[in-house]
């Protein structure tokens, strides 16, 4: 039966009615964040920091902005009618999750890079006229930019799975619950080194020193720590990266299947 | 059409239902009456996957409601009692909801606006509550859906709507839809929902065609109460009193909806008994 497929058309319904519904919404917040990006832009351009201006608010459009709409992106699901309504919605829990996470994934975060790369030539172009000077242009290609941009791909899952597994107040108890989260990392990491550690520990802390001074010494295990090290940090980023979005994902997905409302 | 088995829904603190069963067939309109409170909306709920059930299956055209799969979600239209529509012109809802359903027949929304002498607004959020629930109703029957699921539908139309509402419903019923129309306004129903259900107790304790209800009971307005165990239920009204007996006359009787409904919940047992024979379940409407 072709309505138990997935369909790509469908899916394209999907992504038209989440972006034309709100589309006056999104007009006006990108007039605001235009104009905010503008005066900045401009004022900066006679303060002492005006080199990195753009990539500063650059990232914090990107981060912050899009962590928001993100937690937002789910919130008519757990709004009595609206979720009726939004749920009611002929396609699949697929098709429907798929939507949001295109809409402010990569939806957001190209359209984002492509927003500001055009509001930042319009300010360097007003700061040329009026002022003869301004910053460098905003290269939406430049290497710490695309960077960002892959952090954000994977950041924003956690605020995905948020949106849909919070009934109210998604950004902040999702922010809340990353730092509950950080705090019990903390905890065990610091609980596992007083046992590990044990005889090192100096009251409250950690002294390291002896063994520090003692690896800067040996040559021959700093070359072996130090690649390890290495190693082990690469192992955890790539680790990161490729196992939290697709879980985040994941539980977000059944999460909008058992949605009831 | 719609196939419910043994099904059982509770609310964190209150049980709903208890393996109720129901059977709707195409071609009804089927009237949902019961108490506040007796499950209504969340048999309605259930029906469209909204609400799952915690034990038993409730079966769409094959579909389990619960999976949600696109195929079924476009063959439900359910008018929910609190309505959400989106701030847009009905030009762009049209556009933007009318593709999900294959069988959008924008003729058929034109033809209802116009039945439902509803003025072309700007927005729809500018509508009145009466003229959104219009909106949507023609909407609904426009989209081809099988299954039209209406949640307190008479609620805020106003007079002259009631009786256009009653007209597009006896349409999409004898198209060979189901429509199911859970209601207390049972004045605005009468003439249009037949069979009729009654949820009560977390069960369906009654589900027969109107024919069939004028066949076994007979009511009639009497001056004085009837003597003790004479009549099923009598209740006082303008010029006596109401009485629903056994009918042994063998002519069919009109029944009012309102005094059935008391008549049912009032004595349940009687009237199982008295319906003895029949499914409860299926309760086809006769042509």
């Amino acid at each position: 039966m072709e309505g138990r497929r997935f369909s790509f058309q469908r899916l394209g319904l999907l992504l038209r009615r989440d972006l034309l519904s709100g589309y006056r919404s999104t007009v006006i917040a990108m007039l605001a964040v235009g104009g905010f990006i503008l005066i900045v832009g401009v004022l900066a351009a006679f303060g002492p920091a005006a080199g990195g201006v753009h990539r500063g608010l650059y990232t914090g459009l990107l981060f912050l902005g899009g962590f928001i709409v993100t937690s937002m992106v789910f919130r008519e699901v757990r709004l009595n009618a609206q979720g009726i309504h939004y749920l009611c919605l002929p396609g699949s829990t697929l098709e429907k999750f798929l939507s949001k996470l295109l809409l402010t994934a990569a939806g957001y975060g190209v359209g984002t890079l492509i927003f500001y790369t055009a509001v930042a030539a319009l300010t360097e172009g007003i700061n040329r006229l009026a002022f003869g000077h301004g910053h460098p242009f905003f290269n939406p290609l430049a290497r710490d930019n695309l960077r960002s941009l892959a952090a954000y791909l994977i950041s924003q899952s956690v605020f995905l799975l948020g949106s849909i597994y919070f009934r109210k107040l998604h950004f902040v108890k999702t922010v809340l619950s990353l730092v509950v989260f950080a705090l019990g990392l903390m905890v065990i990491g610091t609980s596992l080194a007083r046992v590990v550690f044990k005889e090192l520990f100096i009251g409250p802390l950690l002294n390291l020193q002896p063994y520090m001074e003692e690896l800067s010494r040996s040559g021959e295990l700093q070359a072996i720590l130090g690649p390890l090290a290495h190693r082990f940090q690469l192992a955890l980023r790539i680790l990161l990266a490729s196992a939290v979005a697709p879980l985040c994902w994941v539980v977000s997905y059944l999460r909008l299947r058992e949605t009831e409302v | 059409m719609v196939e419910i088995r043994n099904l059982s829904f509770a609310y964190a603190r209150k049980r709903l239902f208890t393996n109720l069963d129901l059977l709707l067939e195409p071609g009804n309109i089927y009237g949902l009456l019961g108490k506040n409170g007796a499950g209504k909306t969340t048999l309605l709920k259930i029906i469209c996957g909204l609400r799952f059930p915690q034990r038993g299956e409730c079966r769409v055209l094959g579909h389990l409601s619960s999976l949600r799969p696109a195929a079924l979600l476009e063959d439900i239209f359910l008018l929910p009692e609190e309505l959400y529509i989106p701030p847009l012109t009905p030009q762009l809802y049209t556009s933007l909801y009318g593709p999900f359903y294959r069988r959008f027949d924008h003729s058929v929304l034109k033809s209802c606006l116009k039945e439902f002498e509803l003025e072309p607004a700007a927005n729809l959020s500018e509508l009145s509550f009466g003229q959104k629930k219009k909106f949507l109703i023609a909407f609904g029957l426009a989209t081809g859906s099988r299954l039209l699921l209406l949640d307190e539908p008479t609620n805020g139309l106003d007079i002259p709507s009631k009786s256009q509402f009653r007209r597009l419903m006896a349409r999409a019923g004898a198209e060979g839809r189901v429509v199911l129309i859970s209601t207390h306004q049972v004045r605005d129903m009468e003439q249009l929902i037949d069979p009729i259900i009654i949820l009560d107790d977390g069960q369906v304790i009654f589900q027969q065609s109107m024919a069939e209800i004028g066949r076994r009971l007979a009511m009639t307005l009497e001056p004085e109460p009837p003597a003790a165990g004479t009549a099923l239920h009598s209740e006082k009204t303008l010029g006596g009193f109401v009485t629903v007996r056994e009918n042994r006359s063998g002519e069919d009787s009109r029944m009012d909806i309102e005094v059935l409904f008391n008549a049912v919940t009032g004595n349940r047992e009687q009237i199982r008994e008295l319906f003895a024979g029949q499914p409860s379940g299926s309760g086809r409407r006769e042509v």
